[in-house]
C-alpha cells in the first residue's frame, strides 16, 4: 500500500463526510445508497477505509461539524465496520453494521418521503450478506454461528417500518425476499408464514403488481418453493409461473433456479416438458422421470429417482417426483389397452391382470396379482382409470368412454 | 436400556467445554412450550432490555451456569424429599410402604418443576450425570410394572423424566451419555404413543396421549441436537437412523406434522448417510406405499421390517391404510364380484373376524356365501373413514415384537 498521508486521511474521511450530509440534505437516495455498500468494494470506499485505519479518532472529524455529527449514531459505528470489513474481520464488522442498520432506519422512520429506500435496500442487503460471511467465521472457529439469526430479527423491524406507510410500502417486499433468503438458510421457513400473511393482507389495499418487477420475481419463486413444500401443487404452478413469465429472460441462471420446481410440479399435474428446455436449462436429471412418463416404465422412474436421489431430496422435490409412479401406472395399463386394441378391439377393455404383471415381469419388477390388483384399485379410485375390476376373474374392464382421463392440470385425487 | 454401562471414563469436563449451539437450545427447553427441529436456530429469550442484545451475550451467561456442578446423590434432593413427605405430595411409587406421608431415598424421585431460575438453583439440588443414569434406569425399569394401570406408571415417569432433562440441561451435560439417556427416554415416549393409543376412547388417556406426543417430538428434537454437538466428522451415532426414521414415521401423513416441519424440506437438509441406511430406507418406503395407497406393499414391508419402536409410532396408521384399501376396494370391485374377507384378511395382516367387525365400522355391510364364506360387497355407498377409530384391532405381524 502507498504511503498514507495524515492530512490525506483526513481529506478522505472529510470527503465521505460531506458526501453523506449533501445526500441527505439534496434528498439523493443514489448518492447515499453508495455510501452504505461495503460490499461493492467501490474505490472510494475502499480508499475510505485505509484512511479510518489511519485515523482512530475519526469521531471528533465527526463531532466537529453539526452536518455531521447529527448523523454520528449512523456514521460512526459504519466507519467502525469499515475498519473492521477492510482487515477482513467479519464478526466485528457485522456487529459494528447492525448498529449503523439501526440508527440509519430510525432516521428514515421520521422522513416524510421514501426518498431514501435505495439506501435502505443497500443496508438490508448488506446486513444479510455481511452476516453470512460473520457467521462462516463463527462457525470455523467453533462456536455458534448466529449473526444471520440476528440479521433476521432486524430485518424483522425494518419490515415493520416499511409495511405500514404509503410511499415506504413498495420497499416491503425487497425486505420481505431478503428475509425468505434469510430463513431458507437457516432452515427456519416457517417463521415466512406471518410475513407472507402480512403482505397479503397489505395486498388487499394495495395492488401486488404495484412492487418493483424483480421483488415481485423472488417473491413469487419462494412462495412457490414453499408451496412445493407443502404440496400445494395449483398454487405453486401459478406462484413459479408467475415467476418464470416475469422474470428477466437474460437471467438464465434464475431461470433454472424456477424450473428445478416448476417442472416437478408441472410432471404432478400432468404435463410434461420437451427435451429441449431440459438441455437448454441444465436440468436433465428430469430427463428420465420424464421418459419414465412417456413410455409407462416404471422401472425407468425408479431408477431414476435413485441415480439423482441426492440431488432431488437436497432440492426437496424427490416426494413430489415420487407421487408421480401412479401416473407411470396408468400410462403403461394405456399402453397395453392400445396393443389391445390393435390386434382385437372388441375385447381391448378387458385387461387381465395375469397381463400387467407380465408386462411388469418384462420391466424386471417383480409384482404379483395381488399388488396389480391393488395398483388398478388405486388408479380407479383417483379417476386415472374409469372401470371396475373384477376380483374372482382378476381383470380390469375398462369404460368404453374415456378409459384414461387426463389430469388436465390437476393433481391426482387424494 | 444401555444408559448405564456406558464407558467409565467420565467426560463431564470435557462437556462444559465444549460450546455448542445446542448450548442456546437445550437452555430454554423448559421454557419453551413446542420445541421443533428448528429449534437450535430460535433466539432464546435473552435477558437483556435491547432487542438487538446478540446471542453472544446469552452464551456467556451460559458458560457461567455451565460451570454448575450437581452435588445430590439422590434421585430426589433431600430438601425437596422432605418437604413433599410433610405436604403428603408423594407418588404411589414414592410411598414407604405405602404411607402417604413417607418416603425414602430409594423410593422419591426429583419432581419437575416449571418455574426455575438458573439463579435460585443449588448444587445440591442439582444430581449429577451418574446419579442421573441410575434415576433414568430407575424409572424404565417400573415400565414394566403391572402393578398400577399404565397411565399411572407413565404419569409418573412422564414428569420424573422431564426433571431428569431439565437437570441436564443445566448443568449443560451433552456428551455421548446424555445421547443414551435421551434415546432412552425417546423410547418411552415411544412405547406408551403405542400403549396409550389402545385406550383413546378415554378422553383422559386422549389428553395424556396428546401430552406424551408432546414430550416425544421435544425430546427427539433435543436428541438430533445431541446427535450433532457430538458428531466427529460424518460418522453416524450407533442408533441415529433409527431415531431419524421415527421422525419420518410421525411425519407420515401429509397433512400430519407433528413436528413442524414438511417431510420434503426435512429431508434436504438430513446426511446422506442417514437418509441411505436401512433404517431410514424402510421409512422412506413406507412414505412411498403410504402416501400412493399401495396397501399391499405397506403391510409387506411393515411385517417384514418395521422395529418395534418403528411399530409403536406407525401404529395409528395401520388402521388408516386398511380403511383406504376398503374404500378403494369398495368404489372399484365389480358388483358382482364380492370380495372374500378371507382373502382381505391375508393382505391386511387382520384376523378375520376382526377385519369383519373393521367392514361394519367404515359402515360397509359383509355376508356369508352358500359354504360360509365371510364376503363383502363392493360398490356399497355408506362407506366412511371411521371416526375415533381408536379400537385396537389385530396386527398379525405383531407377535414377533410381544416381548
Amino acid at each position: 500500500m502507498a504511503y498514507l498521508s495524515m492530512g490525506e486521511a483526513h481529506r478522505r474521511i472529510t470527503e465521505y463526510l460531506n458526501r453523506f450530509s449533501d445526500a441527505v440534505s439534496y434528498q439523493n437516495g443514489i448518492s447515499l445508497k453508495s455510501l452504505f455498500s461495503l460490499s461493492s468494494n467501490s474505490h472510494f470506499l475502499l480508499s475510505l477505509s485505509d484512511a479510518l485505519i489511519l485515523v482512530n479518532d475519526f469521531n471528533r472529524l465527526i463531532n466537529q461539524n453539526d452536518n455531521y455529527s447529527h448523523f454520528s449514531d449512523i456514521i460512526s459505528p459504519l466507519f467502525r465496520s469499515l475498519q473492521h470489513y477492510k482487515q477482513s474481520n467479519f464478526v466485528e464488522a457485522y456487529n459494528a453494521f447492525e448498529k449503523t442498520a439501526n440508527a440509519f432506519v430510525q432516521e428514515f422512520r421520521n422522513w416524510e418521503s421514501a426518498w431514501a429506500l435505495e439506501a435502505v435496500y443497500v443496508v438490508v442487503y448488506e446486513i444479510r450478506v455481511l452476516a453470512e460471511k460473520a457467521d462462516r467465521q463463527l462457525a470455523a472457529i467453533g462456536k455458534s454461528p448466529e449473526k444471520l439469526k440476528g440479521a433476521g430479527s432486524l430485518l424483522m423491524k425494518v419490515f415493520g417500518i416499511l409495511a405500514v406507510k404509503g410511499a415506504k410500502r413498495v420497499g416491503a417486499l425487497y425486505v420481505t425476499c431478503q428475509l425468505f433468503k434469510i430463513y431458507f438458510k437457516l432452515g427456519t421457513v416457517n417463521l415466512c408464514r406471518s410475513i407472507i400473511r402480512s403482505i397479503e393482507t397489505a395486498t388487499t389495499i394495495f395492488d401486488f403488481e404495484e412492487f418493483p418487477n424483480r421483488d415481485k420475481v423472488t417473491y413469487m419463486y419462494y412462495t412457490g418453493r414453499l408451496e412445493v413444500f407443502n404440496e400445494n401443487f395449483p398454487s405453486a404452478d401459478y406462484k413459479l409461473s408467475y415467476a418464470l413469465k416475469h422474470c428477466n429472460q437474460q437471467h438464465e441462471a434464475n431461470i433454472r433456479m424456477i424450473l428445478k420446481y416448476l417442472i416437478p410440479v408441472k410432471l404432478s399435474i400432468g404435463i410434461l416438458p420437451n427435451h429441449r428446455l431440459l438441455e437448454k436449462y441444465n436440468l436433465l436429471e428430469y430427463g428420465n422421470i420424464v421418459q419414465a412418463l412417456k413410455r409407462g416404465d416404471p422401472r425407468l422412474l425408479r431408477s431414476a429417482l435413485q441415480y439423482h436421489e441426492d440431488w432431488f431430496l437436497r432440492s426437496g422435490v424427490y416426494l413430489v417426483l415420487e407421487k408421480v409412479e401412479l401416473q407411470v401406472y396408468q400410462r403403461l395399463v394405456k399402453k397395453i389397452y392400445i396393443i389391445q386394441k390393435q390386434r382385437d378391439p372388441s375385447r381391448a377393455h378387458q385387461v387381465k391382470l395375469e397381463v400387467i404383471v407380465k408386462a411388469l415381469k418384462w420391466l424386471e419388477i417383480d409384482m404379483d396379482v395381488d399388488e396389480v390388483e391393488c395398483i388398478m384399485a388405486i388408479l380407479i379410485y383417483k379417476n386415472l382409470v374409469k372401470g371396475y375390476f373384477a376380483h374372482k376373474s382378476k381383470v380390469a374392464v375398462l369404460s368404453k368412454q374415456d378409459p384414461f382421463p387426463k389430469l388436465n392440470g390437476k393433481p391426482v385425487n387424494s | 436400556m444401555e444408559s448405564g454401562s456406558g464407558n467409565p471414563r467420565s467426560s463431564f469436563s470435557q462437556s462444559r467445554r465444549q460450546k455448542f449451539p445446542l448450548n442456546a437450545s437445550t437452555a430454554t427447553h423448559h421454557r419453551s412450550k413446542v420445541s421443533t427441529f428448528s429449534q437450535r436456530v430460535t433466539p432464546p429469550p435473552t435477558t437483556g432490555n435491547n432487542s438487538n442484545a446478540s446471542t453472544s451475550d446469552f452464551n456467556d451467561d451460559d458458560s457461567s451456569f455451565g460451570v454448575l456442578l450437581g452435588t445430590c446423590s439422590y434421585m430426589c434432593p433431600e430438601r425437596e424429599r422432605i418437604q413433599r413427605e410433610k405436604l403428603r405430595d408423594l407418588a404411589v411409587f414414592e410411598r414407604l410402604n405405602g404411607n402417604p406421608r413417607k418416603s425414602s431415598p430409594v423410593l422419591a424421585v426429583k419432581k419437575f418443576c416449571r418455574t426455575i431460575s438458573i439463579k435460585d438453583v443449588q448444587a445440591s439440588d442439582m444430581r449429577p450425570l451418574n446419579v442421573l443414569e441410575d434415576t433414568l434406569n430407575y424409572l424404565l425399569g417400573l415400565l414394566d410394572s403391572k402393578e398400577h394401570p399404565f397411565e399411572v406408571v407413565h404419569d409418573f415417569i412422564f414428569d420424573r423424566t422431564r426433571s431428569i432433562r431439565q437437570d441436564l440441561t443445566m448443568q449443560n451435560i451433552v456428551n455421548k451419555k446424555a445421547i443414551y439417556m435421551y434415546e432412552g427416554m425417546v423410547k418411552f415416549h415411544v412405547i406408551s404413543h403405542h400403549k396409550l393409543w389402545g385406550s383413546m376412547g378415554d378422553p383422559n388417556i386422549a389428553s395424556t396421549h396428546h401430552l406424551n406426543m408432546e414430550q416425544l417430538t421435544k425430546t427427539l428434537s433435543s436428541l438430533f441436537n445431541l446427535y450433532e454437538a457430538n458428531r466427529n466428522s460424518n460418522d453416524v451415532h450407533e442408533n441415529e437412523a433409527e431415531f431419524h426414521s421415527l421422525y419420518v414415521l410421525l411425519n407420515l401423513g401429509s397433512h400430519s406434522k407433528p413436528m413442524g416441519e414438511p417431510l420434503s424440506l426435512w429431508f434436504s437438509h438430513v446426511s446422506t448417510s442417514i437418509l441411505k441406511s436401512k433404517e431410514m430406507r424402510f421409512a422412506r418406503r413406507i412414505v412411498r406405499s403410504f402416501r400412493m395407497g399401495n396397501y399391499i406393499d405397506f403391510f409387506h414391508t411393515v411385517a417384514a421390517e418395521a422395529s418395534y419402536l418403528q411399530y409403536c409410532i406407525m401404529e395409528p396408521y395401520i388402521n388408516e391404510v386398511r380403511s383406504l384399501a376398503l374404500s378403494y376396494i369398495n368404489f372399484g370391485g365389480y358388483k358382482l364380484h364380492p370380495y372374500p374377507l378371507f382373502k382381505l384378511s391375508k393382505h391386511l395382516m387382520i384376523e378375520e373376524s376382526d377385519l369383519e367387525s373393521f367392514c361394519h365400522s367404515c359402515g360397509l355391510e359383509t355376508c356369508t356365501d352358500e359354504s360360509g364364506n365371510k364376503l363383502l360387497h363392493t360398490k356399497q355407498t355408506t362407506f366412511s373413514h371411521p371416526k375415533g377409530g381408536f379400537q385396537k384391532y389385530s396386527f398379525l405381524g405383531l407377535q414377533d415384537y410381544e416381548r
